[in-house]
């Protein structure tokens, strides 16, 4: 109760507005209200780690951020390395050719211009004799594709090494 | 996750267990404070519809933003203060300084009117004070429903939801002389609306 601080007159009217009733919404008014907080998307809520991070990411007053579930980038991430692995292989086992004929089957026109393009630059990069290696379908050419999906795959892994701790030290 | 007994949890411990992500804790917020938010806001809109939706966007606001309640206020408090500001913005939206007893501005059909008219609680009297008393309700509401917004917020803050006038002044954010000045206004205005009555 408040400490009375109005003249005597305005007891009543005190004593009625204390009277007054509470009014209630409609029914359901709390589901509509739950299901309009970002933080309790189902999604965050499945995933106790990640609604932490997400509300980390609201500390600094701005509107809630919707983040890219880690799902999502981890399935994006597997489909990527798993096409790179499959080309890898396409090249050990089958042979540079067939990535050629697919080419052309694509796009018959450009083929052989991509494939001349695409033999100037890994001679560029990987030097004249590692592209006849790769051409000729040599056994110094599986050693050359083993090499370097294993520093794909490295690469990776350290990439995803050094942002763990990144954001283990940031939080 | 199981749902939790908050009986006699404080709103600051619940706030922290909305924090960490507990639905529970959400809806535990949402069910102590939806009534005297709506009455709250019904009272100054005088519109079921509009009071519901100025509600539901005070709830989503404080609730969507839930890490940024510092826990040395009160927690009512600062639900209120966004719950005012919300309304005070429509209202200076919409213009409605004053309200009539038949129902509200906003009301544009029959039955809206009829919905947003005042109407007041049965006390469980005899059914003469019953009568007296439904009288003397619906009179105050009428009186309260011609006050300005400003001092709507004042005078029911501080006779219906026992707020300080410092704590009033934190919620309506305005000098607390300038709270003083509204509430004593209020009450003047109040006898007057009232005058002859009891």
């Amino acid at each position: 109760m408040i400490e009375h601080d109005f003249p005597e007159d305005f007891t009543p009217i005190a004593a009625e507005l204390q009277r007054l009733p509470y009014l209630s919404p409609s029914r359901g008014f709390a589901d509509r209200v739950i299901s309009r907080i970002d933080r309790l998307h189902p999604a965050a809520a499945l995933a106790p780690v990640a609604t932490g991070r997400h509300l980390e990411l609201q500390q600094g007053g701005h509107s809630p951020l919707r983040r890219r579930s880690p799902g999502v980038v981890r399935v994006a991430a597997t489909a990527v390395a798993g096409v790179a692995l499959v080309t890898v292989a396409a090249f050990m086992f089958i042979g540079i050719d067939i990535l050629t004929a697919i080419l052309a089957a694509g796009a018959s026109q450009y083929a052989l211009v991509i494939a001349a393009v695409g033999t100037e630059a890994g001679a560029l990069v990987l030097g004249a004799e590692a592209i006849g290696y790769l051409q000729a379908g040599a056994i110094e050419a599986v050693a050359l594709y083993l090499t370097l999906a294993v520093g794909l795959l490295g690469s990776y892994a350290g990439i995803r090494t050094a942002a763990s701790i990144a954001k283990r030290k940031a939080a | 996750m199981p749902t939790k007994s908050y009986t006699d949890v404080s709103d600051q411990q619940i706030v922290l267990f909305a924090q960490a992500g507990r639905e529970d804790a959400y809806r535990e917020l949402i069910r102590r404070y939806e009534r005297p938010v709506y009455s709250l806001i019904y009272r100054m809109v005088r519109d079921n519809e509009t009071a519901e939706d100025l509600a539901q966007e005070t709830f989503i606001k404080v609730l969507n933003h839930i890490d940024r309640y510092r826990p040395e206020f009160k927690f009512s408090s600062w639900l209120f203060k966004i719950a005012n500001n919300i309304t005070i913005d429509h209202l200076r939206r919409r213009q409605l300084d004053t309200i009539s007893i038949e129902g509200s501005p906003d009301a544009v059909t029959g039955e809206s009117m009829r919905a947003t008219a005042v109407t007041v609680k049965s006390g469980g009297e005899s059914p003469l004070e019953e009568l007296e008393s439904r009288e003397l309700g619906a009179a105050i509401e009428a009186a309260i429903a011609r006050l300005r917004p400003e001092y709507r917020a004042c005078i029911i803050l501080r006779h219906v939801e026992d707020y300080s006038y410092d704590e009033i002044a934190e919620i309506v954010k305005l000098p607390l002389g300038t709270v003083k000045t509204y509430i004593h206004r209020a009450r003047q205005e109040l006898r007057e609306h009232l005058e002859g009555l009891k």
